[in-house]
């Protein structure tokens, strides 16, 4: 009968050992799935192209300050334009993200973020997630110019004024892919793999 | 009649199942408010409620511990995984295959599957086996080993089986197309 607890016993910590090994190898396995799966904004194949100077346009933000979105800066900075609503959720979860990318690129990009409707719920929201420190422009004309369909949605534009990138973008790295792509100087996912296809 | 080593394991893991799924939530409710609107069941009268949900998870979890809630607390616990089902069944019926399912933590925002409403029917019949009579027997300390080990394992196991067919699963199946 000690044998058998004995074995009992063994057989326990070894089953407990196996179970532990199989959580981690899948853990393992989903690291990999997301490692190696392509992460980009997606682009939708209307509003302005990519690769050509972008609508110029005069707004002002919350607190009143003028903004000429698509203008060649004389600073040679880029412009990360991020529209954004009070009603969209994932653009709540997303703005960490952006103000923590903002802090990151901040050498050579500015964040302005856009939106439209009503200016009291507007405040509201910039109040609520502590967007206090980023140009907030409340325009109609900007959504139409870019033809913005869902949230939220980034334009990424250089220092001369040149749509970079643009797209839907949920997360991080989409957020990510739109530097990466001004970076390597494709305007897309889709085009970065026909090239190195 | 169940044993009753049996019988404390299958408690043991369905106690630790509730308990961690309504800290998932309670941990953020505000959160989990916006997936219950999004299931679009109950008005929205009724949706301010949601906070029942975890309320009533973790009062079957607890309950699920003392011999004289055990049975109410699985009767409890079963139609809880019922209506789940019920209500991933009833979204995936009407095409929401995007709605994020509300478990596993605020953060993870996973899609409902049928997959799931398949395994919260299985749960709740494990469940079911709570109302059963146990076996008197005495215990020894070979039980004890039984039922520490039993359910840590099948913890780990789940949490395994959870994520394969969650994480690994949808992302795989695309790449078996492409060989």
């Amino acid at each position: 009968m000690t044998a058998l607890a004995v074995s009992n016993v063994v057989l326990w910590i070894l089953v407990l050992l196996l179970s532990v090994v199989v959580l981690a190898l899948v853990r393992q396995l989903g690291v990999l799935h997301e490692r190696i799966a392509p992460a980009g904004a997606l682009m939708l194949n209307r509003g302005p192209p990519v690769g050509e100077p972008a609508p110029v346009l005069e707004v002002a933000d919350l607190e009143g300050h003028a903004h000429r979105v698509g203008a060649a800066r004389a600073d040679g900075r880029s412009t990360l334009l991020l529209f954004v609503s009070p009603t969209c959720p994932v653009c709540k979860s997303l703005l960490p993200a952006v103000k923590s990318s903002g802090k990151d690129e901040r050498a050579w990009m500015d964040v302005i973020l856009a939106s439209d409707g009503d200016t009291l719920e507007q405040r509201q929201f910039v109040r609520s997630q502590g967007l206090d420190g980023i140009p907030y422009v409340v325009s109609a004309a900007l959504g139409l110019a870019y033809q913005v369909g869902r949230l939220p949605f980034a334009a990424l534009l250089d220092e001369h004024g040149i749509l970079r990138a643009r797209g839907l973008v949920n997360s991080r790295e989409h957020l990510e892919s739109l530097f990466e792509a001004k970076r390597l100087g494709v305007a897309s996912l889709q085009e970065y793999f026909s090239g190195a296809l | 009649m169940i044993d009753p080593a049996v019988g404390a394991m299958l408690t043991g893991a369905f106690a630790l199942l509730f308990v961690s799924a309504a800290l998932d939530k309670l941990r953020s409710l505000q959160g989990f408010a916006e997936v219950f609107r999004a299931y679009r069941l109950l008005p929205d009268g009724v949706a301010r409620l949601s906070w029942l949900v975890p309320a009533l998870e973790l009062t079957v979890g607890v309950g699920l511990l003392a011999r004289r809630s055990r049975a109410g607390a699985g009767a409890a616990g079963a139609a809880l995984l019922v209506a789940y089902a019920a209500a991933i069944a009833i979204n995936l019926q009407r095409g929401h295959r995007d709605l994020a399912c509300g478990c596993g933590g605020p953060h993870a925002r996973r899609p409902i599957a049928a997959w799931m409403a398949w395994r919260n029917l299985l749960l709740a019949g494990l469940l079911a086996t709570m109302l059963l009579p146990w076996i008197a027997r005495p215990m020894a300390a070979a039980d004890a080993v039984t039922i520490g080990a039993g359910t840590a394992v099948a913890a780990l196991l789940y949490m395994s089986l959870d994520r394969l067919l969650a994480q690994v699963t949808p992302r795989t199946a695309p790449l078996r197309g492409s060989r």
